[in-house]
């Protein structure tokens, strides 16, 4: 019996192997695969001229590989099964491997330190010791988190670093030492419920996802539906969903036939629940659908039907890639394909906003006259000041304000047959909500990207 | 830990602590150069990423302590203790924001609370056998999970529940005052868990200790020799709960700040999967839980490799512990360093005739 | 309160999503009876299967019913594989070991399709049906063929299942090793056989139903692999034993579920409904029975 038992354990041992050897193997075979799932939006509607553009404007001196001594900096993205911001951590990388090649900062490379975490704060308070301790990083640029910026605020306020960051959680607007190249969820939504109370609508059902700090961004809605005496419900999900069908029914019997329904919900949760009204035909049955800014990426305008076109309403945090061609939206979709390789999504918010932080980023360590220190690196962070980036709508300042809201003033994208097109260009979130108005009170309203 | 092998105490007797011959002293000598090690060496050598990583290893590994207890002891699979961990971890927030109690004060009524709510869960639920008692501890937990999405972590507002969703400040939980830097708090950390694990220890000595073990060997035996059965897992469920308590009391001051989104349903089931892993019977199992489960993403973080794989990883483990190791990585490791060392010495000795 | 009009369109999207769990509980159900193992991987297994089948229509752009073909036959093979490699391991281990080696197989499953399936872009995948988009009118409620198609499934696999349980030769053997294994293999029962055509069985219902909730619910690993707990409730509260109780438990769960939807002060613990009537089913109302598995005692 012991003898058999031995034997057994033999083959166990042996087809455990071969398991994890499987596994392997699909994870290789799986990884091309799960690049070419992206749906290529550069196909048909893009101006191919980007053959023509040359990655090498990024850096100082074209085809100059940089080989002083490096600039460290640092970033704490989440990635965990349903959640993953590492597209913007590696268009920014891609970034700073551009300007590495052609110069890099007055001849010394950027190295990037990136660390992920799923969501738990004793992890994340870590990642960002282990960045400054270990990693000796001097600046941090390019965090998306759900609760880093709650997490860290303090111990970044302590040691001095400013960040740039794409922000989600409260903090990452409201403390000194953040400021963000989007909007975030309060400010997005803000920007989907002015969309619809332009359109005269006659209610609001604002619905979330029960994620931290769902009181402080159903706060932005309310201000703006009080201020225009419009009914707003405040609803949240748990997520994920498992019941479209009630949620997208709740909603839409609430909201009424001049109603508008409003959603904040990452593209998946988002998805599930437009494709529950749709396929029990309620589509039509409310004047309009708002979505905060997750929405608008091609992925959903592709699963999403042409019963959406002009229906759904997503409010836009940066530039729309795919009706603009400027030389900036070139070198982004040129630096893409060139150095970013482990950008899954391609084109799309979540790589433009990686590219975004670390071209501040880019522009800031370049005015820099002495060492690279956490003093000197910060400070010139903290000094950028009405930066046209390309991406935005206005022109992006930090300043040492108590709070920053530098990205207020958005587009409105609408699905068309496929991709995500300009339903409204530049409009301002309105100062109704206090935090807004306490933002522009102390910063002004900078001025817009011309 | 293998005295406990003994036949069902008689009910009535009363035996004083066994005194303890060498082999129990040598070990006791090793436990306590290794917990030393730990508070004074460990925060010298490791950055503060790794201490911070440690810390959570030893709440965790209090957690895994408590599932031990109810899995290997008494053969009670609860697949619920995440659920557990996270009402500890509640009741503590609320009273470090409400009150300024001393922590050990705090600790101890989350620890008291948490059993309390733990036993009055679990009551019903101690009718039920084996897989049906471990499916019904899932539901319960699936409950609390919703219910805490609902009524989320304190985070210093007013009223029961302390949450204020409108803040755009949060302000942290705090740590106690002789603790408050992170060096500091892993060795308050290190020494909840070494009292978690002495309590654990002297049950596992005394009668409760001998009645679980009659109880896991045959619960009809055991019921047909006196033992109150009922009593007994009773009481295995009262202390796990008051230790993820107390666990959960040590993660709100760890972490600073509460989310229900880090306690979710499916926590529990990887962390019986590392408890099984470790080694449900032994006390060390507890230990080596808590290091797959906080210390292993840390590392793998450094190296580059995703946090899947550590997914993957366990759910190999499950299978090859279940399958071939049922004692789990703490028995088989030894076992396995004694079998590599019978083989060196067979060949040096074979060598030399 | 809201009014019975409120109230109407939840009826029918409850019943579609008690159809929904009903297709797990009752695949769980039938794999317990023959073989002693709660299939927790039930969900895990179709989802991936769902995410092969998405993979092959958007990317090799496979006709639909081809991916639909593959998801079923990958179901199939893992749940087989599993079966036969890890039964006779475990045969002798009681149910409760035998269940927690299958959240083995779930947590391989779930880290491999976070693995190869990412969400790092944004992105977000869906399956759709033919039947998607199409439906009638019952009264003000719309009806969708693929809601009709979620309760049918569930009807169907129910009837198929308790007939074929009761009126087949490999039924009734399947039964007969439920009810005591030792004695119906020394009847002469090929033992093994049975067991793996039981396998074989719930590893088609697990892709089939991992196709139907990639599109009822949504295509993502994380819901489709917990969303067994929730089905695990239904199947509990049939005390693991009747499949046409576990339908009717499913329908039960899915109807209180979402006739909460509507009131407002319950709406946010909706959530609970599989775990509360769970509890409620095997803690107040079996009192005094012991609950184990024909003569095996844990």
């Amino acid at each position: 019996m012991v003898g058999k038992r031995k034997h057994m354990s033999g083959a166990r041992w042996i087809i455990t192997a071969v398991a994890v050897a499987g596994a392997l193997v699909a994870a290789g075979c799986g990884s091309s695969g799960g690049k070419s799932t992206t749906p290529s939006s550069t196909s048909g509607t893009k101006a191919p001229s980007t053959a023509a553009v040359s990655t090498s404007q990024c850096g100082t001196k074209a085809g100059a590989a940089a080989t002083g001594t490096p600039i460290p900096l640092g970033v704490i993205v989440t990635n965990q099964p349903g959640t993953s911001f590492t597209d913007i951590s590696n268009m920014a990388a891609a970034y700073f491997a551009c300007v590495n090649a052609n110069g890099g900062i007055k001849g010394h490379p950027i190295k990037y330190y990136i660390e992920t975490e799923q969501t738990n704060p004793a992890q994340i308070a870590a990642d960002a010791k282990q960045l400054v301790q270990t990693d000796h990083v001097v600046g941090i640029v390019g965090n998306t988190s759900i609760i880093e910026c709650s997490i860290d605020s303090s111990y970044w306020q302590k040691l001095g670093y400013d960040i740039i960051d794409s922000g989600i959680a409260p903090e990452c607007w409201s403390t000194p030492n953040s400021a963000a190249v989007n909007m975030g969820p309060r400010y997005s939504s803000d920007g989907a419920v002015q969309y619809a109370l332009s359109k005269h609508v006659s209610k609001i059902v604002f619905d979330q996802s029960n994620v931290p700090g769902t009181g402080y961004i159903a706060a932005g809605p309310a201000a703006l539906a009080g201020a225009a005496h419009v009914p707003i419900t405040q609803l949240t999900e748990n997520v994920p969903i498992s019941d479209a069908d009630s949620v997208a029914i709740k909603e839409v019997d609430d909201a009424g036939p001049n109603g508008a329904v409003v959603l904040n919900f990452t593209p998946p949760e988002a998805l599930v629940i437009l494709q529950a009204a749709q396929k029990l035909g309620l589509e039509d049955r409310v004047k309009l659908w708002g979505c905060s800014t997750p929405c608008n990426t091609d992925f959903l305008a592709t699963s999403l039907g042409p019963k959406w076109n002009d229906k759904l309403f997503v409010n836009a945090e940066l530039t729309p890639p795919d009706v603009t061609s400027t030389p900036t939206m070139k070198l982004y979709e040129a630096m893409l394909k060139q150095y970013g390789k482990a950008v899954s999504g391609g084109i799309g918010s979540f790589s433009q906003m990686g590219f975004t932080e670390a071209e501040i980023a880019v522009h800031a360590l370049e005015t820099i006259t002495g060492p690279y220190t956490v003093a000197s690196v910060n400070a010139a962070f903290k000094a950028v000041s009405n930066f046209n980036t390309g991406m935005l709508c206005q022109t992006w300042t930090y300043g040492s304000y108590s709070m920053h809201i530098p990205n207020n003033e958005d587009y409105t994208v609408t699905p068309d047959n496929g991709k995500m097109v300009t339903a409204q260009g530049c409009t301002q979130i309105s100062s109704v909500d206090p935090q807004i108005k306490a933002y522009r009170s102390l910063a002004g309203t900078a001025p817009p990207a011309g | 830990m293998a005295d406990t092998a003994v036949a069902a105490a008689r009910p009535g007797q009363r035996s004083p602590l066994p005194r303890p011959g060498t082999g129990t002293l040598v070990r006791a000598g090793v436990v306590a150069a290794l917990l030393l090690f730990a508070l004074f060496g460990l925060p010298q050598l490791l950055s503060l990423y790794y201490i911070d990583s440690m810390t959570q290893v030893a709440v965790w590994s209090m957690a895994a302590l408590g599932l031990g207890v109810l899995v290997g002891r008494v053969g009670l699979v609860s697949l619920g203790q995440v659920a557990v961990l996270a009402i500890g971890a509640w009741v503590a927030a609320r009273l470090l924001f409400a009150t300024a109690q001393p922590y050990p004060l705090v600790l101890l009524e989350a620890g008291l609370i948490t059993m309390l709510t733990g036993t009055l869960i679990g009551l019903p639920a101690l009718r039920l056998r084996g897989l049906y008692l471990a499916l019904i501890t899932l539901m319960l937990a699936g409950a609390i999970t919703v219910v805490l999405a609902t009524a989320n972590f304190p985070n210093g507002g007013h009223g029961f529940f302390g949450y204020n969703g409108s803040l755009v400040n949060i302000p942290p939980i705090r740590r106690p005052g002789v603790a408050g830097s992170d060096p500091a708090y892993f060795r308050y950390a290190v020494v909840v868990a070494a009292l978690m694990f002495l309590l654990v220890l002297v049950h596992i000595r005394t009668r409760p200790g001998r009645a679980w073990a009659a109880i896991r060997q045959s619960e009809p035996a055991a019921l047909a020799a006196g033992i109150n059965t009922w009593f007994y897992k009773l009481w295995a469920l009262a202390l796990a709960s008051f230790i993820t308590g107390v666990a959960g009391g040590v993660l709100a001051g760890a972490d600073h700040y509460l989310y229900s989104i880090d306690f979710p349903t499916y926590y529990s089931i990887t962390l019986l999967a590392v408890v099984l892993m470790g080694g449900a019977y032994s006390l060390w199992g507890a230990i080596v839980a808590g290091l797959l489960w906080q210390l292993l993403p840390s590392l793998l973080q450094n190296w580059g490799v995703s946090a899947d794989w550590l997914t993957i990883l366990f759910g190999v483990g499950v299978l090859q512990v279940l399958t071939t190791a049922p004692a789990g990585l703490a028995d088989q490791v030894p076992k396995d360093l004694a079998r590599l060392g019978r083989l060196l010495r067979g060949l040096a000795t074979r060598r030399t005739t | 309160m809201p009014s019975w009009q409120d109230f109407e369109p939840f009826i029918v999207s409850g019943l579609a999503l008690g159809g929904v769990y009903a297709l797990s509980g009752v695949g769980m159900v039938v794999l317990y009876q023959a073989t002693g193992v709660v299939y927790l991987a039930f969900g895990a297994v179709g989802a991936m299967g769902a995410l092969i089948a998405w993979s092959l229509i958007n990317d090799a752009h496979t006709p639909g019913w081809v991916g639909w073909l593959v998801c079923v036959a990958f179901g199939a093979v893992v749940t087989l594989g599993y079966g036969m490699v890890f039964g006779p391991a475990l045969a002798k281990r009681d149910p409760l070991v035998k269940a927690v080696a299958t959240l083995g197989l779930t947590l391989v499953l779930f880290g491999l399709m976070d693995l190869l399936w990412t969400t790092s872009g944004g992105e977000s995948r869906a399956i759709t049906l033919p039947t998607d988009g199409g439906g009638f009118m019952i009264g003000q409620v719309q009806v969708d063929w693929t809601q009709v198609i979620g309760l049918a499934a569930g009807i169907v696999i129910t009837v198929v299942t308790g007939a074929f349980l009761r009126y087949t030769k490999l039924g009734t053997a399947m039964r007969a090793m439920a009810n005591d294994r030792e004695i119906t293999a020394t009847l002469g029962v090929p033992v093994r056989r049975v067991e793996a055509a039981a396998w074989l069985g719930c590893g088609v219902l697990a892709g089939v139903a991992g196709v139907l909730l990639a599109d009822l619910v949504a295509l993502d690993a994380t819901t489709l692999t917990f969303l067994v707990i929730s089905s695990l409730a239904a199947a509990l509260i049939a005390r693991l034993r009747s499949i046409t109780l576990t339908f009717a438990a499913a329908i039960l769960i899915g109807l209180v579920h979402d006739l909460l939807t509507p009131i407002n002060s319950l709406t946010n613990y909706r959530d609970m409904t599989p775990f509360v009537l769970a509890a409620v089913a095997l803690l107040v109302l079996s009192r005094g029975r012991v609950l184990s598995r024909s003569r095996e005692e844990m």
